[in-house]
């Protein structure tokens, strides 16, 4: 009898927090949304399940949860806390993008850097709510709307965050098309969401080739401290651009980024225990991570209409929407508002130019945040 | 502590403006570069002086398919992003219906174009895949 009692004594049913349960809720709401609404779902299904996998109670100290030592899942959470994960997806996304559409009209990278504005204004909020430098500026970081980043600061600047600030990110990326569209028509008129761009010119294959090293250089020259990011980025895009290793290439795009999105996916979303992630600083971080969102897509597209008061040829300002790294999220919304007002408005190509600049500025931000606050 | 005290404590201003102020000039510097990088690409491309050999001209040309989207570039660039949401091997149905969705004009014309052009590889069993 007393073996049974002390078996039941060890059960999740016994052990359970409401915590755990509200979590559990969450996750399953993850699910639903990625299969059911088909929202964002390589990240969501991975997050979602993880979260329910990470709310399962269990009796501390036999080695089982993501925060034990010597835990199966403490390794694998081990490499989003030593940012090893992120700099793997960012050499799968490397080898995925296209820079032509970028080094055709090399001004649509301003709306890229502009889109960053957001990642420095809520540093600011969070630094005055009480945050401490470093989790403010991985608090900030959500702004770029690139998980991968956000987890990659969050592990060198605040480690103790990374669970409510990557599931921010991504919740926040999947949510894009109830976020930007009305900042879209409120910043914007109907004669500005009518403007067409001009015809792109045709790259050259060299000029492709050339851009990654030239990226590379500048970028890391000037933030050094983006090298693991932006390292990997630019040597998956020159795999691809090179055309002689296809079969890296292909293996970068596909095999590597899918583990490593299934791994960061699924021990982030673990590492959500309620007892951990269920306080007051995790509902400040979503509240400023809508705030980060939401003052990037608005300072992307305000510098496009500030550039169009120079610009002889002008540019479409709903473009500055895209310049927030959520690829390809962003860039479709900015072509279907496009289309809203005109069917004959063809604006994918040239967002999905501002979010490749977007990517790049991320990340530099987040080699210039962690330089700043390691000095 | 909070509010403005806390920002200036924590140096945030500064932190702020110059962190923006580095994220402008590295892309703005980027821009400027790559703005300029086709000219120094046709400077390395200039024929050198010395070779004066005349090489007789050949005749190139160039098979364009019936009825196709004028510029197969041009149709490529549009259609890429649109690959780049699907799986590395997908079902042509799959790319049409989000041709549709963007309303990209003559979805079927183009992506026949697209596989007569060699650009799409079929892999049998009804998947396909963009042949880079």
């Amino acid at each position: 009898m007393d073996l049974v009692l002390q078996f039941l004594h060890n059960t999740g049913f016994y052990l359970a927090d409401y915590r755990n349960l509200i979590m559990i809720v969450v996750g399953s709401f993850f699910v639903w949304l990625a299969i059911s609404k088909n929202y964002e779902p390589l990240l969501l299904l991975p997050i979602g399940f993880g979260v329910i996998l990470g709310n399962v109670p269990f009796f501390k100290g036999f080695g089982i949860g993501i925060y034990e030592a010597n835990s199966v899942l403490h390794y694998l959470y081990f490499g989003v806390t030593s940012g090893v994960y992120p700099s793997i997806i960012f050499l799968g996304l490397g080898a995925m993008t296209d820079f032509s559409f970028l080094l055709a009209n090399p001004k649509l990278m301003l709306l890229g850097a502009a889109a960053q504005m957001g990642i420095f204004f809520t540093y600011l909020c969070a630094l005055a709510l009480g945050f401490t430098a470093p989790e403010a500026s991985s608090i900030g970081i959500i702004g770029g709307a690139d998980g991968p980043t956000s987890i990659f600061l969050t592990a060198k600047l605040a480690p103790h965050l990374i669970g409510p600030i990557a599931i921010a990110a991504y919740s926040y990326m999947a949510l894009i098309p109830i976020i930007q569209p009305p900042i879209m028509l409120l910043l914007t008129s109907r004669e500005e969401r009518l403007i067409r761009m001009p015809e792109m010119r045709e790259v050259s294959r060299k000029e492709i080739i050339i851009f990654p090293v030239v990226g590379l250089l500048l970028c890391t020259f000037l933030a050094p401290a983006s090298i693991p990011l932006l390292g990997p980025f630019f040597f998956g895009n020159i795999l691809k651009e090179s055309g002689v290793v296809d079969r890296l290439a292909n293996t970068a795009r596909n095999a590597i980024i899918d583990t490593a999105t299934i791994l960061v996916g699924l021990t982030v979303g673990a590492s959500t225990q309620g007892d951990v992630f269920l306080n007051a600083k995790s509902v400040g971080i979503f509240a400023l991570g809508a705030v980060a969102f939401s003052i990037a897509t608005a300072s992307g597209i305000l510098f496009g209409k500030f550039m169009n008061l120079f610009l002889k040829e002008k540019i479409n300002p709903l473009l500055g929407a895209a310049g927030v790294s959520a690829v390809p999220g962003s860039a479709r919304e900015v072509h279907m508002m496009g289309q809203k007002e005109d069917r004959t408005n063809f604006l994918l190509m040239h967002a999905v130019a501002c979010n490749s600049s977007g990517v790049i500025g991320s990340a530099v931000c987040a080699g210039i945040l962690w330089s700043f606050l390691i000095g | 502590m909070f509010g403005l005290d806390a920002i200036a404590h924590n140096n945030g201003w500064m932190i702020a403006i110059t962190g923006a102020g580095i994220v402008f000039t590295g892309l703005g510097a980027l821009s400027f570069v790559i703005s300029q990088l086709h000219k120094v690409v046709a400077l390395l491309d200039r024929p050198s002086k010395a070779t004066v050999a005349v090489v007789a001209e050949e005749k190139i040309s160039i098979w364009t398919p019936p009825d196709c989207p004028n510029d197969i570039a041009l149709t490529i660039k549009l259609y890429q992003p649109l690959i780049e949401e699907l799986p590395s091997e997908f079902d042509l149905a799959e790319l049409y219906v989000l041709a549709k969705k963007y309303h990209l004009p003559h979805p079927h014309l183009s992506i026949r174009c697209l596989i007569n052009a060699g650009r799409l590889e079929s892999l049998g069993e009804g998947l396909f895949r963009l042949q880079t």
